[in-house]
């Protein structure tokens, strides 16, 4: 079948929107001091704290949000509903105000934070461990909402058949509904440890900006833009390229897409 | 000693099922019903994925289910095989992980099997590369693996192949003490693999009893209707067919080999005297037994191809019908449908 051409031609539009800035970024790029750039403390350290903040975060969204995903398909309980709209709900809000909602709520004067403040001696605001509980904040919805939609669409009808071939529900568990699973699994991971590590707002509201404890990737490119341009061209190119590397190969095992021609 | 004995209720949507049955060990009983009948429903019931609401269900004489008496075994502890009319592989296994699942089974009885069922060259693939009948082998496999007492199969023999049957066919031969329950809707498959057939119509049983008494005595309209069937074992040569008591049918398509042939009793017509005309199977017979049965009088005939026609009372009437009477049967070849043993 020919394609249609009107369509041809808004889906060229499309991409040409979406790589310009690309393009833009790596043609004002300081290839010659670039070395130079990379090697310095400023992009070092922001560029670790970031893989640090956004990995972690990762896998407390895996351990957090499994349960979560596989609670709202499967159980028929009251409310559930409002449960998910609420889980939803940072998917939606501006992340400045997630961030301080978070202060109102973990703060050191908030509702639970004096408590772990006065208990534990726990500090979140301006701490690394801060940074990450915005990170899951926000990105915790991607991968519920991902993991939760293949639960939904495969019934357990496989758990049913597993269990008269008398495998215990935790065999069945293991055996049939995790490995099911691992592609949506897979997916979501991706999409949440993205939105971790372009996360901004939240983290600078609830976090600060403290470097070597808070001051990710994007904050110091942010505050490099005022001060140091071509630092923050250097810092998005580390960006850009810790994405890609980690995006693509990703994208032909885990995304939603087509498949690699078996 | 029994390996399934349930007497009791469910209630499975809209449909309630009030279901009093046994089978015994080593026994192959088909469940023949019309659509919505509840057979597959019955099945769950014996798996434990759907609980009675009262009275109880035994398997191998163990309570498995009793309501009122707080018993319920989980699925993964009763004695069952269970093969699902969609077969529900799983598709993140191979045909191996598949046959091999069962924490019941042992990896020589899966070799075994997958050899016997001739799927041993598709072992280390997905199940999404199999035919319909070899999916239909592995899920068979499957459940066999898992050494129950009672085989569960749903619809199983539903568009396959020649050779899938065949190879499904000595499998479920050779069964020793376990017990296999056969859904079906075909009465043809009913009358030829079982031992006994039961029949469900509204979730009830309403009949139970050999293939041949099903059919010459059914004892309802959809019993009469499909599981009155005539069904006869031959072996075909061509055109003609030899019953097992040395009658000599002309067929109206040719075959070779073992064969059921099938003919509707209505397709039999009665006459007092030798017919002319062209109809190919004429021959005398004596009537055995009178039956009325819904409006019609199944007529069971003696003689060297023991059959039942289908007449209406008026022409019972005009025929003088009576135990030990004389008549000419003549049936066309064409009204006798071959289907290969």
């Amino acid at each position: 079948m020919q394609p249609p051409r009107p369509i041809l031609a808004v889906a060229a539009v499309a991409t040409l929107f979406i790589s310009l800035p690309v393009i833009g970024l790596l043609q004002r790029t300081p290839w010659s001091s670039l070395d130079e750039l990379l090697s310095s403390e400023s992009v070092i350290r922001p560029l670790l704290l970031s893989l640090l903040v956004s990995v972690i975060a990762a896998l407390v969204v895996i351990v957090l949000g499994t349960p979560l995903a596989w609670t709202l398909a499967r159980v028929d309980m009251p409310g559930r509903r409002v449960i998910r709209a609420l889980v939803l709900l940072p998917m939606v809000l501006p992340p400045v105000v997630g961030g301080t909602a978070l202060l109102f709520a973990l703060g050191r004067r908030g509702l639970i934070g004096q408590w772990l403040d006065r208990w534990f001696g726990l500090t979140l605001p301006f701490t690394t461990l801060g940074a990450i509980v915005a990170a899951v904040f926000v990105a915790l919805p991607f991968y519920v909402i991902t993991v939760e939609g293949t639960l939904e669409s495969g019934s357990d009808e496989l758990e049913q058949m597993a269990s008269t071939l008398g495998a215990k529900p935790t065999g069945v568990l293991r055996r049939i509904t995790l490995p099911r699973l691992l592609p949506a699994v897979g997916a979501g991971t991706a999409l949440a440890w993205a939105r971790a590590l372009g996360e901004f707002g939240a983290t600078i509201t609830f976090a600060g900006n403290l470097p070597g404890r808070t001051q990710t990737l994007p904050l110091a490119t942010f505050l490099a833009l005022e001060s140091d341009t071509e630092e923050a061209l250097a810092l998005s190119l580390v960006m850009l390229a810790v994405s890609l590397a980690v995006l693509v190969p990703m994208r032909s095992r885990w995304l939603p897409g087509r498949r690699t021609e078996q | 000693m029994s390996a399934l004995h349930m007497i009791g209720t469910a209630h499975a949507g809209n449909l309630k099922l009030d279901v009093d049955l046994s089978i015994e060990p080593g026994e192959t009983v088909a469940l023949l019903g019309p659509n919505g009948a509840g057979k597959t429903s019955l099945l769950r019931i014996f798996t434990g994925l759907l609980p009675l609401t009262g009275g109880r269900l035994d398997l191998s004489n163990c309570a498995v289910d009793v309501p009122r008496a707080g018993v319920f075994v989980e699925p993964h502890r009763r004695p069952i095989g269970w093969v699902p009319q969609d077969r529900l592989l799983f598709p993140h296994l191979t045909v191996r992980q598949n046959v091999g699942f069962s924490p019941r089974t042992t990896r020589k009885h899966v070799d075994q099997l997958l050899e016997v069922l001739g799927i041993g060259d598709l072992a280390d693939k997905k199940p999404d590369v199999c035919s319909g009948g070899q999916a239909q082998r592995v899920a068979l496999a499957r459940a066999v693996a898992a050494n129950p007492d009672v085989l569960l199969l749903d619809e199983p023999s539903a568009a396959l192949d020649i050779d899938s049957r065949h190879l499904i066919g000595q499998l479920l031969e050779d069964r020793g003490d376990r017990a296999t329950l056969l859904v079906t809707h075909d009465p043809v498959e009913a009358a030829t693999t079982a031992d006994r057939i039961i029949v469900l119509e509204s979730g009830h049983v309403t009949h139970s009893g050999s293939p041949v008494d099903v059919r010459t005595r059914p004892r309802t309209r959809y019993a009469a209707s499909l599981a009155g069937l005539n069904t006869i074992a031959a072996v075909a040569d061509n055109a003609t067919a030899t019953t097992s008591d040395g009658a000599l049918v002309v067929l109206g398509e040719p075959a070779t080999g073992p064969v059921h042939l099938v003919v509707p009793p209505v397709a039999i017509a009665l006459h007092r005297t030798v017919p002319d005309g062209s109809p190919r199977n004429v021959w005398e017979a004596t009537v055995a037994e009178l039956q009325p049965a819904f409006g019609r009088v199944r007529v069971v005939l003696d003689g060297p191809l023991p059959i039942v026609a289908e007449v209406t009372p008026a022409a019972a009437e005009v025929l003088g019908l009576v135990p030990g009477a004389r008549v000419w049967a003549a049936v066309k070849a064409t009204e006798i449908t071959v289907h290969p043993a």
